[in-house]
């Protein structure tokens, strides 16, 4: 069974003459392991993409399933604890909370659950990802790369069904962008995660097992 | 659904609150003050109610729960191991002295527990209690000043006091003994204290008949329960668990007790009091609104501001209860540091207020009260401000869409943008104040709740100085007499005393002294009715006048009780004045003429009407009419009888005391048949200034008072003076009756007006006092809108200045910003003042009928400039710290 499923999802904004349809009947399907990139330029509704399936937004009709259940039949609240336990975020802009350090930053939505961190499991990829000595710092303290990795950790930590990154690497130079797709799939195999990732960049998305074009929303080539 | 996340939540609350250092000031500044507003209300309200109930006690004796009365030694003992009873003291009682100088003072000669002493505020200031075994005795300086003894530790004194007072058959005994402390005359305790030693009392209780009526060798037990909750029930149980009973006077091993009422009086009065409550409950109101309005704002504003937070936190799993609750601890955390901060202050300030509104009510003593409830209270309130106005800002934080907030990392476009848009649209015209003004309409809220928190301070004020100016001087004298000095029985003067008979009466050897001073150009004397007068009414008329305060039953009762004549008219009082020709010319004739009056040979009498508040003549206050008789009944010797046998009694006492039904009638009279000559009027400062239901006032002339009453009590004595004696007559009197013949008082017209004039400076004070609180309010308000205005702006304002805006171009647009503030809360304020002020103003001239409303602006237009300055300074002094750092570090350092 897939991990994620989309079927039919339609976003519809503005009617009339200023109708725009920035996702036009996407159905897509993700494998449990996969790491799938999703390409497209700018405007070509793969934001609006990411961010139906992390549930942050919700479509005009249309559906989308993760671990088999249809998230927005949830409730706002329901949606919120069923992302933060399912779904692991990775932003372009890292989106890392200014007051809390490096660790507090990572374990933050095992603890907003309620649940204590698997500590084995979060010094683990804090390993991984060379985060031992950066524990205490501030985010506003850390190099862009450097927020990246602990943005990555804090996806994985709570060990979620998905992991969305959207343009992870768009705010960094070549060699770190490198360096953190390396990181990125190398933990998404090693913590057999499913990963889907939204770039623009072509030669970043050839590193994915499988990559998904969307154009005027909707899917093009499937390969 | 409950997690154990709290902890993490915290965290995150504290380290986004540290993150916000000017916010959290002005938020505890904010909550300082409210606090500040609600400790002042709840110290001022409850050091009134406190004042009241010691005035109760002073007038009660002492400030026990209860006592048991009449027993003897062994019960007291007996009684006072109860354990109900917290605190115990017992007195014996002696005697009391009625003989010149003690005639007109109630003084008791007793052995009190040094204990009962504080209680009974009878704690020498300089010496001690008496001392076992010695001739010592001690008293206060009212005590001494009568008996002409310095107030001197080791002074002799002796006392003439009659034994088994309260009998028939007094037995004067005389004692001379050594002061051994005293304590200063408090005019507000009725009973004035000899004490002495125990051994000493009941050597001289042992002289006495031992007659059952008698209260010297009787025993008083005075005693504290844990609360004054339940005193009745609980004293009730003592006797009880002791095997007596305080209910049946008939019945088997009774023992007389009685409650102390300034405990259930003060409290009755006051909370029954509905004025109060309203004006308190407005209040309260009022200060959780100003409350309400500036920490909404600052919350408000900094949500709006932290909102990208707010949605990542979502966008990671937090949920919206999770973000309330955030939000709802850090104004917990902010509240900690605000209200005790708010309460020491506003103890301190209510603590300055209390004594210029006590001045105004007629208490003896003003004491500040220092109850934790004050403290409970006012920090009670303030967090429920606190918690009132955060919700909303909550609820926005809870309900931020994560799209939103992501969307506001991708592109960096404000979450406003629409509204932004406009703003621009408005800058076609590239006008600095248009460009302004767009600005204020980009948080609209925060823009309409900063110019409300400033308005109202300025409405208040406004009102505040509408209304001390309206108090109309010339409206309040109306209802005083047009006499330069008015001279009387302090009692007289004293609401709930008044003159009831010889005790209070002026002594021609006063008038005596002040008619030497010379300067008098004109007066006369007021005689009271001091004997049995009675006149005859119709039934409807007296259950008209008694079923104006009672409920029918009781009205059916007293008419029933009331004695008849045989042509059906109902006996009832009369109060009678005696007026000599200066008093007379002072009343208000409303018909008729009062010229018969002074002709001793002719049977007339002037009935006299009240007005109510408006200076309108009730003409319900009075049976008679013009031309009217009226048969004045003077009784010479009265029997009393019981009801129930028709048995005769001597001793009134007795019957009083017996619980009975008991009544009176005139065995010896003569009856008068006076015409009615002229309906008048009395000046309220020149009548008796209290009234008796049923019992209709009237005036006789002098001479004929005199003669048909034989009596001739002065109540008051009144003069004018010549302008020059005028000044000089006020400071002899005040030295007169302060020192020389302290149970005497006076009014004048100075009096008067500075009685006026304290009111209207409380007015001022307390109105003065809020406005400026809540003015204070409004300015941090503003202050905090036009920075963090300006700090959230950061960048925006380096990059127009990027585009080639100058310094000073910025700086204009940001003077207009403050200016529009401050310029709208003046215009909001004058348009409330102009809409608003007649119909406060006409409620207002109903509770105070010395009011005259006039529309006044002048406050607005001396606030004009300080607003004016205000709102240049605020946002010139905010943007000088942010113009401190170059342009491309601005334009960078916001990206973070």
């Amino acid at each position: 069974m897939s991990v994620l499923e989309t079927r039919d999802l339609r976003k519809i904004y503005g009617s009339g003459d200023t109708e725009v349809r920035a996702l036009d009947g996407v159905s897509l399907q993700v494998e449990q392991g996969e790491f799938v990139a999703v390409v497209g330029t700018s405007g070509s509704g793969k934001s609006t993409l990411l961010h139906m399936l992390g549930g942050l937004d919700r479509p005009t009709s249309g559906t989308v399933s993760v671990d088999g259940r249809d998230i927005f039949a949830l409730r706002d609240e329901e949606l919120t604890i069923f992302r933060r336990r399912k779904i692991g975020f990775v932003f372009q802009n890292y989106n890392l909370v200014p007051v809390l350090n490096v660790y507090e930053n990572i374990v933050l939505p095992i603890q907003l659950d309620g649940r204590k961190p698997d500590r084995g499991y979060v010094e683990e990829i804090i390993e991984t990802l060379g985060l031992e000595s950066k524990l205490r710092s501030l985010p506003n303290n850390l190099s862009g790369g450097q927020q990246q990795r602990v943005a990555i950790a804090r996806a994985l930590a709570a060990k979620p069904a998905i992991i969305l990154a959207d343009e992870p690497t768009g705010n960094l130079d070549s060699a770190t962008s490198l360096d953190v797709m390396g990181l990125l799939k190398a933990t998404g195999q090693k913590f057999s995660q499913t990963i889907v990732m939204i770039t623009h960049n072509e030669d970043l998305a050839q590193m994915t097992g499988r990559i998904i074009r969307i154009e005027d929303g909707q899917i093009v080539v499937r390969g | 659904m409950k997690v154990p996340n709290a902890s993490c939540v915290r965290r995150l609350g504290l380290r986004s609150m540290a993150a916000a250092r000017t916010r959290n000031i002005v938020a505890v500044l904010a909550i300082a003050l409210t606090t500040v507003l609600f400790t002042s209300l709840f110290t001022i309200a409850s050091s009134i109610n406190y004042s009241f109930q010691q005035e109760n006690f002073r007038q009660a004796g002492g400030d026990f729960h209860a006592t048991v009365k009449r027993i003897t030694w062994e019960q007291v003992e007996e009684l006072r191991t109860d354990p109900l009873i917290k605190e115990d003291f017992a007195r014996l009682f002696v005697g009391m002295p009625s003989e010149v100088p003690f005639n007109k003072s109630h003084v008791e000669v007793s052995y009190m527990e040094p204990a009962a002493a504080p209680h009974y505020f009878c704690e020498p200031v300089e010496g001690t209690l008496p001392r076992e075994g010695t001739d010592e005795a001690a008293t206060d300086t009212h005590v001494l000043a009568l008996l002409g003894v310095k107030p001197e530790v080791g002074a002799k004194f002796t006392v003439t006091f009659n034994l088994d007072d309260s009998t028939s058959h007094p037995i004067p005994v005389t004692r001379t003994f050594t002061l051994s402390g005293w304590w200063e005359y408090d005019s507000a305790v009725v009973a004035n204290n000899i004490l002495l030693p125990r051994s000493a009392a009941e050597e001289l209780c042992a002289l006495g008949s031992g007659d059952s009526y008698s209260m010297t060798g009787v025993w008083n037990l005075d005693m504290m329960f844990k609360n004054a909750m339940s005193i009745e029930e609980d004293i009730n149980q003592v006797l009880q668990n002791h095997g007596y009973q305080g209910e049946d006077p008939q019945g088997e091993h009774y023992l007389d007790t009685g409650i102390n009422w300034g405990y259930s009086g003060a409290q009755l009065s006051n909370s029954f009091d509905p004025t109060t409550a309203i004006a308190i409950a407005a209040l309260l109101l009022l200060i959780i609104f100003t409350g309400y309005l500036i920490i909404y704002n600052v919350f408000q504003i900094s949500v709006t501001n932290d909102i990208r937070f707010y949605g990542l936190l979502k966008t990671i799993g937090t949920t919206g209860k999770q973000l309330r609750r955030i939000v709802r601890q850090q104004a917990l955390i902010l509240s900690l540091a605000g209200i005790p901060f708010g309460l020491l202050l506003g103890f301190i300030v209510g603590n300055k207020l209390t004594p210029v509104i006590m001045s105004q009510l007629s208490y003896q003593h003003a004491f500040v009260s220092f109850h934790p409830l004050i403290f409970i209270g006012a920090a009670l309130f303030s967090l429920l401000t606190v918690f009132l106005s955060c919700a909303r800002p909550g609820r926005m934080a809870a309900r931020v869409s994560p799209v939103e907030a992501v969307r506001c990392t991708e592109g960096g476009a404000p979450k406003k943008a629409g509204k932004r848009e406009r703003g621009r649209r408005a800058q076609s015209g590239a006008s600095l104040p248009r460009m302004a003004w767009a600005n204020l309409g980009r948080s609209r809220s925060k823009t309409v709740v900063t110019v409300l928190s400033l308005t109202l301070a300025v409405v208040l004020a406004t009102m505040t100085y509408t209304f001390s100016m309206g108090f109309d001087m010339n409206k309040y004298l109306t209802h005083k007499a047009d006499v330069d000095f008015i001279l009387g029985h302090a009692d007289y003067f004293q609401t709930g005393r008044g003159f009831h008979s010889t005790d209070e009466e002026v002594p021609e050897s006063v008038i005596s002294d002040v008619n030497a001073r010379g300067g008098i150009e004109e007066s006369g004397r007021v005689y009271g009715g001091v004997s049995a007068i009675k006149q005859f009414v119709t039934e409807d008329w007296l259950r008209q006048c008694y079923g104006a305060y009672n409920r029918p039953e009781i009205v059916d009762q007293v008419i029933e009780s009331t004695d008849r004549r045989p042509d059906g008219l109902l006996e009832t009082g009369a109060m009678m004045y005696g007026m000599e020709d200066f008093p007379l010319s002072l009343l208000d004739v409303l018909e008729g003429d009062l010229a018969p009056l002074s002709d001793p040979s002719q049977k007339a009498i002037a009935a006299v009407f009240n007005a109510n508040d408006y200076n309108e003549t009730r003409w319900d206050s009075n049976w008679t009419r013009l031309g009217d008789t009226v048969t004045l009944r003077y009784v010479s010797k009265t029997e009393f009888f019981y009801r129930d046998t028709g048995e005769m009694t001597e001793d009134v006492d007795a019957a009083i005391e017996s619980g009975r039904p008991w009544g009176e009638r005139a065995v010896e009279y003569e009856d008068v048949d006076y015409t009615v000559c002229a309906l008048v009027r009395v000046p309220n400062s020149i009548s008796y200034r209290y009234g008796v239901l049923g019992s209709d006032k009237f005036i006789l002339g002098a001479e004929r008072f005199k003669r048909d009453t034989g009596t001739s009590s002065v109540m008051t004595y009144l003069f004018n003076t010549t302008d020059e004696a005028e000044s000089p007559t006020e400071s002899f009197l005040e030295e007169y009756t302060n020192s020389v013949q302290p149970l005497y008082d006076y009014e004048s017209r100075a009096t008067y007006a500075a009685e006026f004039e304290g009111f209207r400076g409380m007015f001022m004070t307390m109105g003065g006092a809020l406005s400026f609180i809540i003015g204070l309010v409004g300015v941090l308000n503003f202050v905090n809108a036009v920075l963090t205005g300006i700090l959230t702006r950061k960048r925006e304002l380096a990059v127009l200045q990027s585009v080639g805006m100058t310094g000073r171009q910025l700086k204009t647009m940001l003077v207009y910003e403050g200016l529009y503030y401050t310029l709208l809360a003046l215009a909001v304020s004058l348009v409330m003042t102009v809409c608003l002020g007649p119909l406060v103003g006409g409620t207002v001239g109903e509770i105070f009928w010395f009011f005259t409303y006039r529309l006044t602006v002048a406050p607005i237009a001396v606030i004009l400039p300080i607003f004016l300055v205000l709102g240049a300074l605020v946002p010139l002094w905010t943007y000088r710290s942010v113009a401190k750092r170059t342009i491309v570090e601005r334009l960078r350092e916001a990206d973070a």
